[in-house]
């Protein structure tokens, strides 16, 4: 079953291809690892991801309506436009993840808003895909992103 | 069911060591995700003296999504009504993740000192008190005494 959902590049990598990053979306995955060995199908109904297509609503990925997976995917693309790192210790004004409470451990996937708060990239990509606003400021994200593409 | 999130834990455990002013939070020994929580009516408000039951869940997506909370004890309020649901923007549609319990609770407590008729949860009260201000307060203060003293048993 396909899952147009899933985000199809690794956010460091491209981050570093810079540039002459292209859409890798449209070319064949490059094989990393061998394909795991075969198994038999896992029940398709636990496996779907679920999805919240407005602020309260949760649905499995197959019970959306066109319109719902298209918003879906425009958040998927914006949120991995959002610049993203690892923790190495030296921000010191960060150092607790608000979401989960936890502090940043080093090596942590890091997600860094326009308004520079920064999360757990897993705890604030589940947030964005809800609402599209920083939990710290209560900033809405896209009309900061556009205010960067502008002036850079 | 999953396990108790570790953000659970550490609010629970700063709630029950740091303690707000005026705000008890107690999670309920069978479920650690319900709280009883009492709230003290602010001073140069008409629930000054009182002492608010209120119950607090926290839904198995908390941080994703706002706490449920309710007042147990009737409480005369323009922005709660009859069953005790608060009318609160941040527990529906401005529910951020960085709020905690103790925000939330911190809210409800100044919403007690700033009742807002415009925004009404329950029209009669609302229209009394746009009405006959004076005349609301004195109810509210009432009610205060009726309903919300310590040392009565107060149910809805």
């Amino acid at each position: 079953m396909g899952n147009c959902f899933k985000s199809t590049s690794n956010d460091d990598i491209s981050l570093l291809r810079g540039s002459d990053h292209h859409d890798s979306s449209l070319e064949p995955m490059p094989f990393v690892e061998p394909p795991p060995p075969y198994r038999a199908q896992p029940e398709p109904q636990q496996r779907m991801p679920i999805y919240h297509p407005s602020p309260g609503v949760s649905r499995p990925a197959n019970q959306l309506s066109e319109e719902e997976q298209i918003k879906i995917a425009q958040r998927l693309g914006l949120i991995n436009h959002l610049p993203t790192g690892k923790y190495d210790g030296t921000n010191k004004k960060a150092k607790e993840c608000v979401i989960c409470m936890n502090e940043f451990m080093f090596g942590e996937q890091l997600r860094y808003l326009p308004c520079m708060h920064t999360y757990h990239k897993e705890c604030i990509d589940d947030w964005l895909m809800r609402s599209f606003t920083c939990p710290s400021c209560m900033e809405p994200v896209d009309a900061a992103l556009l205010t960067t593409y502008q002036t850079s | 069911m999953a396990g108790l999130p570790r953000r659970i834990i550490k609010e629970t455990q700063r709630l029950l060591a740091e303690p707000v002013v005026g705000i008890l939070a107690v999670p309920d020994e069978a479920n650690a995700r319900y709280f009883h929580v009492v709230v003290g009516g602010p001073s140069q408000s008409p629930y000054e003296g009182g002492q608010f039951r209120l119950e607090l869940f926290l839904p198995e997506e908390y941080p994703m999504s706002a706490p449920k909370v309710r007042f147990m004890t009737k409480i005369y309020h323009p922005n709660i009504d009859k069953l005790g649901r608060i009318c609160l923007d941040i527990l529906k549609d401005k529910w951020s993740p960085a709020l905690q319990i103790r925000t939330v609770l911190l809210s409800i407590q100044a919403l007690l000192s700033a009742p807002n008729p415009d925004d009404p949860l329950d029209n009669n009260v609302a229209e009394h008190w746009k009405s006959n201000e004076k005349s609301a307060i004195e109810q509210a203060r009432q009610w205060t005494q009726l309903y919300a003293k310590s040392n009565t048993v107060n149910s809805h």
